[in-house]
């Protein structure tokens, strides 16, 4: 067994922190959504208030934990369908015909060479809010990096023998692909993905914030501190803390697809993109 | 998006073999001809999500509106011909230039666009030359000798740094110098002040990926043989550190910089919104939370063509600064 790098510790350590603020905050599941209209905006370190509370009384801290589900179910369902729709594509470019694989590049090109928040921006205008609208769109967005990828590595890998010699003993392509050629791939899509779920989280959040992503009341981490703004003179905390807890959780999961990509191939160290 | 930028360069690059002056007109023309491709995707896309999310007439009309009011909108729309004569009447007009018009004011949904743009645009390039600004000393000083403790600590922060998304980090600089210190707007644009914040806001999440990409790329040039003969024919460290080793550096992230120069273009929507800029990603969303459709497909495509703009604009980047790369026969 190799060592593990530091990042991958550094990133599960700070992963470990924030999810034992989230349990050791008794009760802070059910206190979420509780309004207490008494305690508006008290600062952070007034009795029961670790990190304060918002505009209507909420406790800060508690929301912030029942908005993670939220945001990291947007984050994890989109990362999701890019996984499985780039791998599918980019394997089909990879082992297709020739017309296949051009149509299959030219709209990975096409995805690509737009940017992804305006189009989010431009399609949840149409099809409306909610978790399931922002994770087909951002999902259908940016499959096309791991269709890329993947197309790229499976090339190099089927012509390796072990490959090549299962396909002379009759195997057919699609059992190939799935035995022989997926598998190489694995460590690269390891690492890909835990980088992907960062990128997602941060593009959920940031339509969340600009009002197109979480629907009303939801206490999605965009969304708070969105609502942050007006009291950003009064209660700054409501701004540093879901950005805290964003920021937080994006450098746990950027450290850990660092750590990742090392320990999985050495030869391939580094954040590649 | 990064990758995007590097294929195609790679693509021109193949292009501009030595007597290839024929290969590089094809690849120009092809990257056109991708650009007409992506422009007519986009727009259909938009056209039948809009026809498949529900009645556009309705839509267009606002929830609370009656019977007639949709009526009218829906014949005056020609929603009530066939589907497929629809598009292609919408595709000719678009092909004429002709967006329709803003349903918030009745004017051309174009003119809103073209009067955002200069806003966005001007933005894009000042946090590019600034995050360049920045980045290249950090770099610099980084690579020439990274295990040092001060810079293994810098290093470590503009990991940080660049982990954190662009708008919080403009949430966090706001609260600091407009809100509690006073020092800034914080919002609008006017004078000189109000470029401030938005500009440095954009550099700040751009300038550690730029500094780290760098700092690996001095770090590589500093072993390069060129550096060895500059060294061996008695240059200073300092010299060799400007004249040789940096150049080529910057030369090596110049793909890095095209794309983040896309991304200022296509990417500052959240931005400009938290700023209140007067730009096209602010128009985009204030077009698409009071569902202007007209103005969001003028914007979005308007967009597209900026950045597939920059695109080239990276690629002759590319051309313009490496001299190797430029041959007698394209000359």
């Amino acid at each position: 067994m190799r060592r593990a790098p530091v990042e991958l510790l550094a990133g599960l350590a700070i992963l470990i922190v924030l999810l034992a603020v989230a349990f050791t905050k008794p009760g802070a599941f059910a206190q979420a959504g509780a309004i207490d209209l008494l305690n508006r905006l008290s600062a952070p370190g007034t009795e029961g208030r670790l990190v304060g509370s918002d505009q209507l009384g909420r406790d800060l801290l508690a929301r912030i934990v029942a908005g993670a589900p939220w945001s990291l179910g947007v984050a994890a369902g989109a990362t999701s369908l890019a996984v499985v729709l780039g791998v599918t594509l980019g394997l089909a470019a990879a082992e297709g015909s020739k017309w296949t694989r051009s149509a299959i590049l030219q709209v990975a090109n096409l995805a690509l060479s737009f940017p992804g928040l305006v189009a989010a921006v431009a399609a949840v205008a149409v099809l409306g809010q909610g978790a399931v609208t922002l994770i087909l769109v951002l999902g259908l967005l940016s499959w096309a990096l791991f269709a890329r990828v993947v197309y790229a590595e499976a090339l190099a890998v089927r012509t390796r023998d072990y490959v090549v010699a299962a396909r002379i003993g009759g195997v057919r392509s699609p059992t190939i692909l799935w035995r022989h050629v997926l598998p190489a791939l694995t460590p690269s899509l390891i690492a890909m993905t835990v980088f992907h779920f960062a990128d997602m989280l941060v593009a959920a959040s940031a339509l969340s914030f600009l009002g197109v992503g979480a629907p009303l009341g939801a206490p999605a981490w965009g969304a708070m501190l969105a609502e942050s703004r007006p009291y950003l003179y009064q209660a700054p905390w409501l701004l540093a803390g879901p950005a805290v807890a964003l920021a937080a959780t994006v450098l746990a999961l950027n450290l850990m697809g660092d750590g990742l990509a090392k320990l999985l191939s050495p030869s391939n160290a580094g954040r590649r993109r | 998006m990064g990758t995007a930028v590097e294929i195609s360069t790679r693509k021109v690059l193949s292009a501009s073999r030595p007597g290839n002056g024929l290969r590089f007109a094809r690849a120009a023309g092809k990257r056109c001809l991708e650009l007409v491709l992506l422009l007519v995707t986009l727009s259909t896309l938009l056209f039948f999500l809009l026809r498949a999310s529900g009645d556009p007439a309705v839509t267009l009309a606002g929830a609370d509106a009656d019977a007639e009011t949709v009526q009218a909108i829906r014949v005056a729309y020609g929603f009530d011909r066939p589907l497929f004569v629809q598009y292609l009447s919408y595709m000719s007009h678009l092909a004429r230039g002709d967006f329709g018009l803003s349903l918030a004011n009745s004017e051309p949904a174009m003119k809103a666009v073209l009067w955002a743009m200069p806003a966005t645009v001007s933005l894009a390039l000042l946090a590019m030359l600034l995050t360049v600004v920045i980045a290249s000393p950090i770099g610099a000083w980084l690579g020439a000798a990274p295990d040092r403790p001060e810079r293994r600590a810098t290093a470590v922060i503009l990991y940080i740094l660049q982990g954190t998304p662009g708008f919080v980090v403009a949430l966090v600089l706001i609260q600091i110098f407009a809100v509690q210190a006073g020092w800034l707007p914080a919002i609008g644009r006017s004078g000189l002040a109000s470029w401030v914040l938005p500009t440095v806001s954009l550099s700040l999440f751009l300038a550690p990926k730029l500094a780290r990409v760098l700092a690996a790329n001095v770090g590589e040039a500093f072993k390069e043989d060129y550096v060895r003969t500059a060294r061996a024919a008695g240059a200073g460290e300092g010299q060799i550190l400007v004249r040789h080793v940096l150049p080529n550096a910057l030369l090596g992230s110049i793909a890095l910089v095209g794309s983040q120069f896309a991304f200022l273009l296509g990417g500052v929507v959240v931005i400009e919104t938290i700023f209140a800029w007067p730009g096209l990603g602010r128009l985009l969303v204030q077009s698409t939370l009071s569902l202007d459709f007209p103005v969001v497909q003028a914007a979005a495509l308007a967009v597209a063509v900026l950045v597939f703009a920059a695109g080239m604009l990276t690629d002759l980047l590319f051309l313009a600064a490496d001299p190797r790369l430029r041959t007698q026969g394209d000359a």
